[in-house]
């Protein structure tokens, strides 16, 4: 059924890791407890919509005994309408919650990450780590409870969160971890290797071909001594 | 330095598939009353839009009324997003949004309507910054090692002449 759905929806299989560096890559899962935590989110939200529907029945009900018996009734079918559409949103938005959760990865790779998430919408996000400005740690209060905490990873370039919210722009969020501070240190250990990352511009660092030109250096002048011996 | 060579599929691309004119009349739909103004609006969009990619990066190029030419090397970006929905899916399209360090809130470059979205993003991500390991296939750096190993080979040769 669930393989069914999916095939039909054809959401792409798990992805693949960014090439190159096969041996270095590690993929990151969100926590068990993210899914109870979208749960909460669903149900909250559900019992607010719900609330609302309740809030308009039994407001309109005074005007509706003024009414003509007609408009009772076309009233009674928007409501009606409305009802089975509230209810099988909420039936998708379920199933939804559980595939969210299974259907999303954090692959990082020694130079780069990407992010997979999304069920009827779908993203994935690719970055290399000499792009990365920043790295957050957020957790909410229903979050802390549940053990879970975003990590969020900027790249250069500000402006506001995009057309995507959260999801675009420049960040790259881990949604949902149990291990947020593991992956936060592998990660910075990553990015200890990057020292040049982001727009900052590694002049001061020496880079390969310096390196390499000063032991042609040290070289010729061991051979002049060497001449100098004879 | 000369730009490395580009695969030949990609250099080819110039115009988006059809399968994006069919998309956007759903987009269209989508916006009911405002329908035949988005649709004349996509319409011209997609018959103007027109690719190029070369070498160093990518001109991009849609519009009638209002012109829009965008330009931008793969050095420079910054994140690759690969976007698309069920509907999309279907189509076979997805959207690749291209982020650089410049400050606008949108992409600064959405591509869409490409034959190949997966094959033409790990084609971005190999040509962005830091999607390689620089000190080992800089060509400079090789030439310099090869340079010291000869140098240190003629001391040895010189040495053992004294000896």
């Amino acid at each position: 059924m669930r393989e069914r759905i999916l095939q039909l929806m054809l959401v792409p299989p798990e992805p693949h890791p960014p090439e190159g560096s096969a041996d270095s890559v590690r993929i990151f899962r969100a926590g068990r407890n993210y899914y109870r935590f979208r749960l909460l989110l669903w149900l909250l939200g559900n019992i607010a919509a719900a609330a609302g529907f309740a809030a308009g029945h039994f407001a309109t009900r005074r005007f509706l005994a003024q009414s003509p018996s007609w408009a009772v009734w076309v009233w009674a079918g928007a409501e009606l309408t409305a009802v089975a559409v509230f209810v099988v949103a909420a039936l998708f938005t379920f199933l939804e919650q559980r595939w969210n959760y299974e259907l999303r990865w954090y692959i990082v790779t020694d130079r780069s990450l990407r992010i997979r998430g999304g069920i009827w919408s779908t993203h994935e996000l690719t970055t290399t780590f000499a792009n990365i400005q920043e790295i957050r740690v957020s957790s909410g209060p229903l979050q802390k409870l549940l053990g879970l905490a975003d990590v969020e990873v900027h790249s250069a370039g500000g402006g506001s969160s995009g057309p995507h919210g959260s999801q675009g722009g420049h960040v790259a969020r881990f949604e949902g971890l149990d291990n947020a501070n593991e992956i936060r240190d592998y990660l910075v250990d990553s990015l200890r290797r990057y020292r040049d990352s982001g727009l900052g511009e590694a002049d001061k660092e020496k880079t390969g071909p310096v390196v390499a030109a000063e032991v042609v250096l040290d070289e010729v002048r061991q051979l002049r001594a060497a001449l100098a011996r004879g | 330095m000369t730009p490395e060579p580009i695969p030949s599929a990609i250099a080819a691309i110039e115009r988006p598939r059809e399968a994006l004119m069919q998309w956007y009349f759903c987009k269209a739909l989508a916006t009911t009353v405002a329908f035949p103004v988005t649709l004349l609006l996509l319409y011209f969009r997609y018959h103007t839009m027109r690719y190029r990619f070369d070498g160093e990066g990518i001109h991009m190029s849609w519009g009638i009324l209002v012109r829009h030419e965008v330009m931008l090397n793969y050095s420079r970006i910054q994140d690759i997003h690969l976007h698309s929905n069920v509907f999309k899916r279907w189509l076979g399209l997805a959207r690749i949004e291209i982020q650089t360090a410049a400050g606008s809130s949108g992409s600064e470059m959405t591509l869409e309507g490409l034959e190949d979205p997966e094959g033409m993003r790990n084609f971005l991500y190999s040509r962005m910054r830091g999607a390689h390991d620089k000190t080992s296939s800089d060509p400079l750096t090789g030439v310099l090692t090869e340079i010291a190993t000869e140098l240190r080979a003629i001391r040895t040769a010189v040495e053992q002449r004294r000896a």
